[in-house]
């Protein structure tokens, strides 16, 4: 029978996987402090959360670049662009696209409030399940950076005075806020209180 | 029963640290152990990626030619075009995530392992692998280059491209710090301490 942690009254150091007494408070291998689980982990998770939800908002409504050509000003959104690479028929392009600035967001949302659920309501017989889409979310978390790197080779690259020039839109900045606020999410977020079986009251 | 994983908490017996084998929490599957490479092949290795590293962020990228007109730019200059429209808080953030954090997590691995391998206690370097830990996710240098490829479809349709040499030297930088990072075992610091010990 596997026993936890908490279960053998003992503290793990993260850090260098020392394990030590629950009265202990200092690792003293390594130096860092002792923590059974990450500090209001459940409260940090769900706020991050709800604001990166709240920034997506803009980050889909606003434009994310404008495009100027001959005097022309062309402000495109995320879906925009999707929407124009399928037309196209650069369906490859228009998918990469589509799946990191939209799907992934929603996804890792969608994940974070599912975890959320799972600790909040004892599921803990769904742990192991729960564990794979947090591995898969702490995985993909960085790639929704994607389209603001194009956004940045982009507004750099086109720069030809009258004839044509791209600028930054202000979706940009509600899009990076909103995947720095998920990455904190998912980085606050422990996933041992999937594990941790509560004591009904 | 001497140590835990770190994923569920379940209790486990300190697996093997024999660079050979790698083991799994037996509840949650995480990975308990990840066999690394010896100190010194990854110190060789995070140096060439850091050479490689300079030209790369300096050397052009790609080159636009519109009716005459040409237009290049590099990693840095491009993450730099945020700050020109104002958007100081996007610039910082590629910057950092692109370029800066790639580069500190060779420079951190060089500063914990160059120490270690002359003798130094490992506690005295144990900010330093703290840091490493948090900066792992922030690193980005994999998504910018992607970037680079999506940038190079949509641009294509407009004008007459060019890749340059800072595309291709970024690249050979991406992979030589994959392998060094592979190679770099945390744990491995602990298990030397204690064969000294021993
Ligand atoms: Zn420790
Ligand atoms: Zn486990």
């Amino acid at each position: 029978m596997i026993k936890s942690d908490i279960e053998a009254q003992k503290i793990l150091c993260t850090h260098c996987g020392l394990l030590f007494d629950e009265v202990d408070e200092v690792c003293n291998r390594c130096g860092a402090d002792l923590h059974q689980r990450k500090d209001n982990s459940l409260v940090k998770t769900f706020l991050f959360a709800i604001s990166s939800l709240i920034f997506l908002i803009p980050a889909n409504l606003l434009p994310i670049m404008v495009v100027t050509s001959l005097g022309n000003k062309d402000p495109g959104t995320i879906m925009g662009g999707v929407i124009y690479f399928f037309h196209h028929g650069a369906y490859g392009i228009g998918a990469v696209i589509f799946i990191a600035s939209i799907a992934v967001p929603a996804f890792k949302l969608s994940v974070l409030f599912y975890l959320l659920y799972i600790v909040y309501w004892n599921k803990t017989q769904k742990a192991y399940g729960a564990m794979k889409y947090y591995r898969i979310i702490s995985f993909i978390g960085k790639w929704s950076m994607l389209d603001i790197f194009v956004v940045a080779l982009m507004v750099a690259m086109v720069q030809f005075k009258n004839l044509a020039t791209i600028n930054t839109g202000e979706a940009a900045l509600a899009f990076a806020l909103a995947v720095v606020m998920t990455m904190i999410a998912t980085e606050s977020f422990d996933p041992r209180l999937l594990w941790d079986k509560r004591e009904k009251k | 029963m001497d140590t835990a994983c770190k994923e569920c908490g379940a209790l486990v017996a300190q697996p093997a640290v024999d660079r050979e084998h790698q083991y799994y929490c037996p509840r949650c599957d995480a990975m308990l152990y990840r066999s690394g490479q010896e100190f010194h092949y990854i110190i060789l290795m995070a140096l060439s990626s850091i050479i490689l590293f300079f030209p790369a962020i300096l050397l052009p990228i790609l080159t636009l030619n519109i009716a005459g007109m040409e237009q290049s730019t590099t990693l840095v200059e491009a993450v730099w075009s945020f700050f020109g429209d104002g958007y100081t808080f996007i610039a910082v953030l590629v910057l950092l995530s692109g370029i800066i954090i790639p580069f500190l997590m060779l420079t951190l691995i060089l500063m914990i392992l160059i120490p270690i391998h002359y003798g130094v206690s490992p506690r005295k370097v144990a900010t330093l692998f703290n840091l490493y830990e948090h900066l792992t996710e922030w690193s980005m240098g994999e998504v910018y280059l992607i970037s680079i490829l999506v940038a190079i479809i949509k641009l294509q349709k407009m004008a007459m491209l060019i890749i340059g040499e800072g595309f291709f030297l970024f690249i050979a930088f991406l992979i030589t710090m994959y392998i060094t990072m592979v190679w770099f075992n945390p744990h491995d610091i602990w298990h030397q301490q204690k064969s000294d010990d021993d």
